[in-house]
């Protein structure tokens, strides 16, 4: 026999699947090999000292006792009956629960998604604009989206909104009770916010401001520069060059 | 082969049926039957001996009153040591956030004397016994379930691939490589224990 089979009794010594008989055996050889002795016995002192390391310094039998006293004493602590798993099958519970609710948030956000455009509901806020006078045909479209719709006389007004008037066409908005913006026609205006305040942003085209005396700053902006106005009334054109 | 302190899994079975008839005495056993493996579990992951203890007790209760929800009681054994895993995390955070309120520190292991370990063997110091909890605590969590469950359990590792629903190659992996580990690392103090 070789020290390579008692090597691997060794090994099923660690693993605890040794028989009675192959122990002795193993005993017998390491009587006269001295490598697979100081082996054997390096197994037998570490798994020794781990046990005693971590043995605890309550007796198990008054543990067990102890806690039936407990059990015995504290009405409170009862059996629960069985519910859908136990703990730890939480885990998997959550997994499940999070599962059905990312699809039902897919559905929603899907059916959503699909009837938002039929129904749409500008996200922005909305300013005390409103459009008054309106002729022909002038465009609005809400910010966020590419659809652009008829503006009518005494329509909401959001911010982030573009007008655009086509040929032959104006509108004007209503600011106040007497100060109005008028776009001419072939314009394009948009209503934003800076430095929080409501502002206009004239991309091209031509708009007249008539305000209310006095009043306080109140600007047109425009791709070449920022008008500010200092009378009550007055006209802004962008030219294409 | 030699006899494991834990008898076969047909008692573990009978235990718990007898205890979800209303047996306490029942759990008691079954508590005697792992006491040391928990408490061993728990030591392996919180350094105070009283905190393991309080954790095992724990543990059972939780234990107790979850066994109607206990699928298969032949793996007893490894369902509580899952449910002794989670209740040390929850007590660690539970530590961690009361040291945080008072703002103190956990006891330097310097602190700690030569005089002997009040465990079952009074030929280790308490030094050596921090030292080997410590050696095992570095291990990886499922190195160290395995050794608690081989060493202090007495479990074989076919039995603990049942309890841990595991394949028993991989367990025997597992428990050579911590084994391997532990060796190389407790090697001064095996010499040192061994020369006395």
């Amino acid at each position: 026999m070789t020290c390579e089979k008692y090597k691997n009794l060794i090994e099923k010594y660690v693993e605890g699947i040794i028989s009675d008989g192959q122990i002795a055996e193993l005993k017998t050889h390491a009587e006269t090999c001295e490598s697979c002795r100081e082996e054997f016995e390096r197994c037998v002192l570490l798994q020794d000292v781990v046990k005693h390391a971590f043995s605890s310094p309550l007796a198990a039998e008054q543990a067990g006792a102890s806690l039936v006293a407990k059990l015995s004493a504290e009405p409170n602590l009862r059996l629960r009956p069985a519910r859908f798993g136990t703990a730890l099958f939480a885990g998997k519970r959550v997994a499940i629960a999070a599962g059905i609710l990312l699809a039902v948030g897919l559905f929603l956000g899907f059916a959503i998604g699909r009837t938002g455009k039929s129904a749409w509901t500008p996200l922005t806020a909305q300013v005390p604009i409103s459009a008054g006078k309106i002729e022909g045909t002038v465009l609005v479209r809400h910010e966020g989206s590419d659809v652009w719709q008829a503006l009518d006389t005494g329509s909401n007004i959001y911010l982030g909104d573009t007008f655009h008037s086509t040929a032959m066409s104006a509108c004007v908005l209503k600011l106040d009770k007497k100060s109005t913006l008028e776009l001419n026609q072939n314009s394009m205006l948009v209503l934003k916010l800076y430095n929080d305040e409501t502002q206009f942003f004239l991309e091209h085209g031509e708009c007249t401001a008539s305000l209310q005396s006095p009043h306080g700053p109140f600007f047109i902006n425009t791709p070449h520069g920022r008008v500010e106005a200092l009378g009550t009334e007055f006209t802004v054109k962008v030219i294409d060059e | 082969m030699p006899e494991s302190p834990i008898t076969t899994t047909e008692t573990d079975k009978q235990l718990v049926k007898s205890t979800l008839l209303g047996e306490t005495s029942a759990f008691g056993a079954i508590v005697e039957r792992y006491w040391n493996m928990v408490v061993a579990l728990a030591l392996s992951k919180v350094s105070d001996a009283a905190e393991a203890e309080d954790i095992a007790q724990e543990s059972f209760l939780k234990a107790y009153s979850q066994l109607p929800g206990l699928r298969d009681p032949s793996r007893l054994a490894g369902w509580l040591s899952k449910i002794t895993i989670q209740q040390c995390s929850n007590s660690l955070r539970k530590t961690v956030r009361h040291r945080r309120t008072l703002r103190c520190r956990a006891t330097p292991v310097e602190e700690l004397d030569e005089r002997p370990a009040m465990t079952a063997n009074p030929g280790l110091t308490q030094n050596q016994i921090q030292f080997v909890r410590q050696t095992v605590r570095r291990l990886p969590e499922k190195f160290r379930t395995l050794i608690i469950m081989r060493f202090v359990a007495g479990l074989s590792t076919v039995k603990i691939a049942e309890q841990l629903g595991k394949r028993p190659g991989t367990v025997r992996v597992w428990l050579h490589r911590a084994y391997k580990i532990l060796r190389k690392d407790l090697a001064p103090l095996l010499e040192e224990v061994k020369s006395l």
